[in-house]
């Protein structure tokens, strides 16, 4: 019966593992490195500035001659948590809200969706920008900004599918017998919009953890001291000719970092 | 000569054989109709002969096409082939034609294109092929203007036009209503008037009693039957072409009326209408319980809406549906075209059974008993619904509607998509469901000797007859 030509599948798995794997290793390093190898990321010893590595500082020091490993340790526990917060936060107004405007239609959907709308319209980096200097505490700050930013996309997916899987016989079927939303919500829509979801969480993600070093390394986000991947990257920057490991260091973690987030989302099978 | 002549073809997918060796042959000016169910294979047969197999299956035998012989386990030998020696007949030709092109040019197209004709004189021949399918004046429309039978004869022209004498056509009328069919059968056997071959696939006994010719009777990948199909059709002489046959509702006997239990509901003066346009007015009927309502109609002409109109899913322009009183608000259920599309796609058919008894306080022996009076395997029960098949599905469909006990069902043509021998299966239980659970029943179809031989009343939406209940309900219903 079927008469559509077979395409060889591109090999999702290997695209899911190596993503998998390229974050379980920035994580490793960010929770287990400072335990394997105990140090401060705010010592500072002058004489060691840009020296190469050593057994108390498997990545050398910086200008400051601070340890980057513990700074890096440090960066990379600080930025997931923030984008993880936001997302989490992001990705439960979408959800709550893009339920809510599928489910009533009318008014309601349509003042949400030009909400959205509006927000799209901004530039994200510039939302946060504005939540920095409204709310006091820089992660708070990145926290209110992502979240604002990112919470568009989950309502737009969410509003999206909601909507198709209501109209769908099924959910009518599921009605007629007697169910009320929170079934047809917890059968019909959820195990639709899950998948989704989590691939936008992990867009999401990487999307907030380049904004917070976005900012970082144009000296608008989190402040000196505080280890921080874009920060870091710019305090090293005039120093890339004495001591490219220390440069290189930031530049790679967040390029494995992001990477994997992006293969991760990238790779499920629609 | 034979124009076509295939010799133990075989299909398999890995080590498991799906079609069993058939050997055929197409003769110019005698049609060749190939019958069997979903999943008899005869879709694959064809496939085989053109080399259009999906990749993960393949085919043995031999081809002999005019003088060429082909190997069938080498599909690339057959692309040359196609559309200048063989021709296929879309399924569907709104999908098949281009949208954003006039009618007249996807035809010039294939006279430039694959026969190889200059601009003008392809431009000639297009037009002559529309006049010829009476056409004349429709080249400049785009597909979707035309109306769904000058679609079907531009497909027509379009796959005829590399000049193939050869048409094969896999289920040519899926979904189309009885004129229609009958449309799509004397145009094809027009084409066979030309001196080509055809070769017909489909399950429809009425089209391949209409073309004639020849037939092979296929079941599970095995020819059941073969022989000139008048001898066939008339004086089958296999258990299951027989089954076949008499599973056509053609064939049926009539069911017996029932006398009418207690009201269960009643309509008057229902209209409704679709995008400004008025499907229907002035309906009025009553059903009681046991009573089958059937309602025909062509497509389009508002069926389903009028049961979503008494289902209280759709408001009505005017009139009132009035259920009676004392029912359950879940008394009134549906019984959907797709049963796929109408259970959770994610979940076990055994879970949403259970919500469904859980929600209506019934018991796991009640969901036992109806699996077993409905002839459905427990082991169907583990899986999802897109792994069981459509008639099974169907069955399991009416089970969930059985366990809220309902008191109306509306049966959006619940068998349209399935094969003759379970259509019967699914309208006999539908049939038994309304004597023995004291329920009324309103039964839409396009197939009007499935409405004739199941229904107590019946209901015509056809635009062109006037809308009457041919039962003195009506008239009950009118004067009330």
């Amino acid at each position: 019966m079927t008469d559509t030509v077979m395409i060889p599948r591109p090999a999702g798995h290997a695209v899911r593992w190596t993503g998998a794997a390229l974050v379980a290793a920035v994580l490793v390093l960010a929770l287990i490195g400072p335990l394997a190898v105990p140090g401060d990321p705010f010592a500072q010893s002058l004489l060691k500035a840009l020296s190469g590595p050593e057994a108390g500082a498997p990545l050398g020091y910086d200008h400051l001659g601070r340890s980057i490993f513990h700074r890096l340790a440090h960066a990379l526990r600080l930025s997931p948590t923030i984008a993880l917060a936001a997302v989490l936060t992001a990705g439960l107004a979408g959800l709550v809200l893009g339920t809510f405007a599928a489910a009533r239609g009318g008014w309601t959907d349509r003042v949400l969706i030009t909400l959205a709308d509006a927000l799209l319209a901004l530039p994200g980096l510039l939302l946060v920008l504005i939540m920095l200097a409204i709310v006091p505490g820089t992660a708070l700050g990145f926290w209110a900004g992502l979240s604002l930013v990112l919470w568009v996309e989950f309502f737009r997916l969410t509003r999206a599918t909601t909507r198709e899987t209501l109209a769908s016989p099924a959910v009518q079927a599921t009605r007629l017998l007697g169910f009320g939303p929170t079934y047809v919500f917890r059968t019909h829509i959820w195990p639709e919009i899950a998948p989704m979801m989590l691939t936008a969480a992990a867009f999401g993600t990487a999307t907030a953890i380049m904004a917070i070093a976005a900012l970082g390394f144009v000296h608008v986000g989190m402040r000196a001291p505080t280890p921080e991947l874009g920060l870091m990257m710019v305090e090293l920057l005039p120093y890339w000719r004495e001591a490219p490991l220390a440069l290189l260091s930031p530049v790679i973690a967040t390029f494995a970092l992001l990477l994997g987030l992006t293969l991760l989302a990238g790779s499920r099978e629609t | 000569m034979s124009l076509l002549k295939a010799e133990d073809i075989t299909v398999s997918q890995g080590d498991t054989p799906i079609l069993h060796p058939v050997s055929l042959h197409l003769e110019p000016g005698e049609p060749l109709v190939i019958l069997g169910e979903t999943g008899s294979g005869k879709s694959l047969l064809a496939q085989a002969i053109m080399g259009t197999l999906p990749r993960d299956l393949a085919a043995r035998g031999r081809v002999a096409l005019g003088d060429r012989l082909l190997d069938a386990a080498r599909p690339d030998g057959f692309r040359p082939l196609w559309g200048r020696q063989i021709a296929v007949l879309p399924q569907e030709p709104w999908l098949s034609l281009d949208p954003l092109m006039q009618a007249e040019r996807q035809v010039t197209e294939t006279h430039r294109l694959v026969r190889g004709l200059g601009t003008t004189e392809a431009r000639v021949q297009a037009a002559a092929d529309f006049d010829h399918l009476g056409l004349t004046g429709a080249g400049h429309r785009y597909p979707h203007e035309l109306s769904g039978g000058m679609a079907q004869r531009a497909a027509i022209a379009a796959a005829r036009a590399g000049g193939a004498r050869i048409v094969i056509a896999d289920e040519p009328t899926k979904g189309l209503d009885a004129a229609r069919r009958d449309e799509v059968a004397d145009l094809l056997l027009a084409e066979l008037a030309r001196g080509g071959g055809l070769l017909v696939i489909t399950h429809d006994l009425a089209l391949a009693r209409r073309v004639g010719g020849r037939m092979i009777v296929l079941r599970e990948g095995r020819v059941v039957e073969t022989g000139p199909t008048k001898t066939v059709m008339d004086a089958p002489t296999q258990t299951y072409t027989r089954d076949l046959i008499a599973a056509d509702p053609d064939n049926w006997a009539a069911r017996d009326r029932q006398t009418a239990g207690a009201p269960v509901l009643t309509a008057t003066g229902l209209a409704a209408d679709r995008g400004g346009a008025q499907l229907f007015s002035d309906l009025s009927f009553d059903l009681a319980e046991g009573r089958i309502l059937g309602v025909t109609g062509p497509s389009g002409c508002g069926k389903s809406t009028l049961g979503d109109v008494v289902l209280g899913l759709v408001p009505p322009s005017a009139g009132r549906v009035k259920r009676s009183e004392g029912l359950a608000p879940t008394a009134f259920q549906k019984l959907y075209q797709d049963p796929v599309a109408a259970f959770p796609r994610h979940r076990t058919l055994k879970g949403t059974l259970e919500d469904v008894a859980r929600r209506h306080g019934q018991t796991q022996d009640r969901i036992d008993a109806l699996m077993h009076r409905l002839g459905l395997a427990p082991v169907l029960l583990l899986r999802k619904p897109d792994a069981v098949s459509g008639g099974e599905l169907q069955r399991l469909a009416l089970l969930r509607l059985l366990l809220v006990r309902p008191k109306f069902i509306f049966a959006d043509e619940p068998t349209s998509r399935l094969d003759p021998i379970t259509q019967k299966h699914v309208i006999d239980l539908l049939c038994e469901t309304a004597a023995t659970e004291g329920c009324a029943i309103m039964l839409i179809s396009h197939d009007p000797a499935l409405v004739a031989r199941t229904a107590d009343q019946m209901l015509s939406l056809d635009p062109a007859a006037p809308n009457l209940d041919v039962t003195p309900t009506r008239v009950a219903g009118a004067l009330q």
